[in-house]
């Protein structure tokens, strides 16, 4: 049905502390999917096994069609990405902005000057001032112009609106969609800004100790899980169990019990044919889903 | 474009229900008239905070009713609905809407005259404000 632009399969990397993987993921060409989890889930080092920038253990990885374990494989997909890092580069520092959109625009056939000056007048940002002069907002910004400016079919954004304002990061919300109008553009994001998920995000794909925790639609997955209100009678929690995708159950005082389902309608459906009166109902928080998860892997 | 949709987080009616119902509505009440060119999917999707999956499949269902119209490569446009179709929509929604707010008082154990009371009151309610605003508009 739809197409994939990234494949990883039984991909490993192996840290003395940590562990990676396998990770066997694929994400769909056209959308915006948002890597969301924890700080040292492995968000970050995952963008740099897609990006050869760290080589992986075991396990193959195909980006845009090319598989990524050769030079001519690397270099024919990483024409058509663009990355932004999670870390603007120390090494940098000396550079004005103007001099790194040159050494870009070197690599880059695809590069669109009018494009490019558009964005940073949009930010506000000039290219002339010494990249380790620049505010970590501005720096920011003018990497995310730097980043779009070649106008490619892939974005792998790590934590984008890190120390962006609300109203550059509203900018900068306009700016990707705007970005997705195009067809066949395709946006991979990290981020643990639950509100930017929701803006922006298609799938989900939930990352928590090196693990992948699932994939999911987004507004599917929100309105699956839901939290139930109900007061407490005999035997409640044996009676419970039988709740269609029961997750959690505990008490939350004066009686009551809230508990967790994540096929919300198959229970709400049971709990009025059990005769359950509902006392309240409420959709689960993105992070408070990924809390659970998390709970019944570990 | 923005298109007077609200989304009711609380509830547990499926997203793409509720954005299908309204829209629909807005399109049968004639508050979006013929030829109106929609927001594109992605934009509408940020509006309401949904995935394009969603207002993809609202777009392609009232697509298949005969509500909506896509050019290719200009957009999803509203199209010509003619008057008996206008009258058999337009309760529709209310329908949908009256069956939601029965929904809501059930969950409470209303009796059925108490959900009576309430509907009369709240009809009276409503005809002894002079209406503004939304009317204004039209």
């Amino acid at each position: 049905m739809t197409d994939t632009i990234i494949q990883l399969e039984q991909v490993v990397l192996e840290r003395e502390h940590f562990r990676l993987g396998p990770l066997q993921l694929e994400i769909p060409k056209g959308y915006i999917s948002a890597i969301v989890g924890p700080n040292g889930s492995g968000k970050s080092s995952t963008f740099q096994l897609l990006l050869r920038q760290i080589m992986p253990d075991s396990g193959t990885i195909t980006l845009l069609g090319e598989r990524v374990d050769d030079e001519r494989g690397e270099l024919a997909a990483k024409k058509k990405i663009g990355y932004l890092p999670e870390e603007a580069s120390s090494q940098e520092n000396w550079m004005r902005g103007k001099d790194k959109a040159d050494f870009v625009r070197y690599w880059y056939p695809s590069w669109n000057v009018n494009r490019y000056n558009e964005l940073l007048r949009l930010f506000e940002v000039n290219d002339n001032m010494k990249l380790g002069k620049l505010s970590k907002g501005l720096r920011r910004k003018l990497d995310l112009a730097i980043t779009l400016a070649h106008s490619p079919e892939l974005l792998l954004l790590d934590e984008p609106s890190s120390g962006l304002d609300p109203i550059s990061w509203k900018k900068m919300l306009y700016v990707l969609q705007q970005y997705m109008e195009e067809d066949n553009r395709t946006i991979v994001m990290a981020t643990h800004i639950m509100d930017e998920v929701k803006r922006l995000a298609d799938y989900i794909i939930f990352m928590a100790n090196g693990r992948l925790l699932g994939v999911y639609e987004k507004d599917e997955l929100l309105g699956n899980w839901h939290a139930f209100f109900l007061k407490e009678q005999d035997e409640s929690e044996l009676r419970l169990r039988q709740l269609p995708g029961m997750e959690r159950l505990e008490a939350v005082g004066g009686g009551f019990l809230r508990v967790i389902s994540s096929e919300a309608r198959a229970a709400e459906q049971w709990l009025i044919a059990e005769g359950w009166s509902i006392n309240g109902q409420q959709p689960l928080e993105m992070d408070d889903i990924l809390e659970v998860l998390m709970a019944i892997s570990r | 474009m923005w298109i007077p949709i609200q989304i009711n987080e609380m509830s547990a009616e499926p997203l793409y229900h509720q954005i299908t119902v309204q829209l629909r509505a807005l399109i049968v009440s004639g508050q979006l008239e013929e030829g109106t060119l929609l927001p594109s999917i992605r934009e509408l999707a940020q509006q309401l905070k949904c995935s394009i999956i969603t207002i993809r499949r609202v777009y392609q269902d009232l697509e298949v009713q005969g509500l909506l119209r896509t050019r290719q490569g200009t957009g999803t446009y509203v199209a010509r609905v003619d008057e008996q179709e206008r009258s058999r929509h337009r309760l529709q929604s209310v329908v949908t809407a009256f069956e939601a707010a029965v929904d809501a008082a059930l969950r409470v154990q209303c009796t059925s005259e108490e959900m009576e009371t309430i509907l009369r009151e709240v009809i009276a309610a409503r005809q002894s404000k002079p209406t503004e605003g939304r009317e204004a508009d039209r």
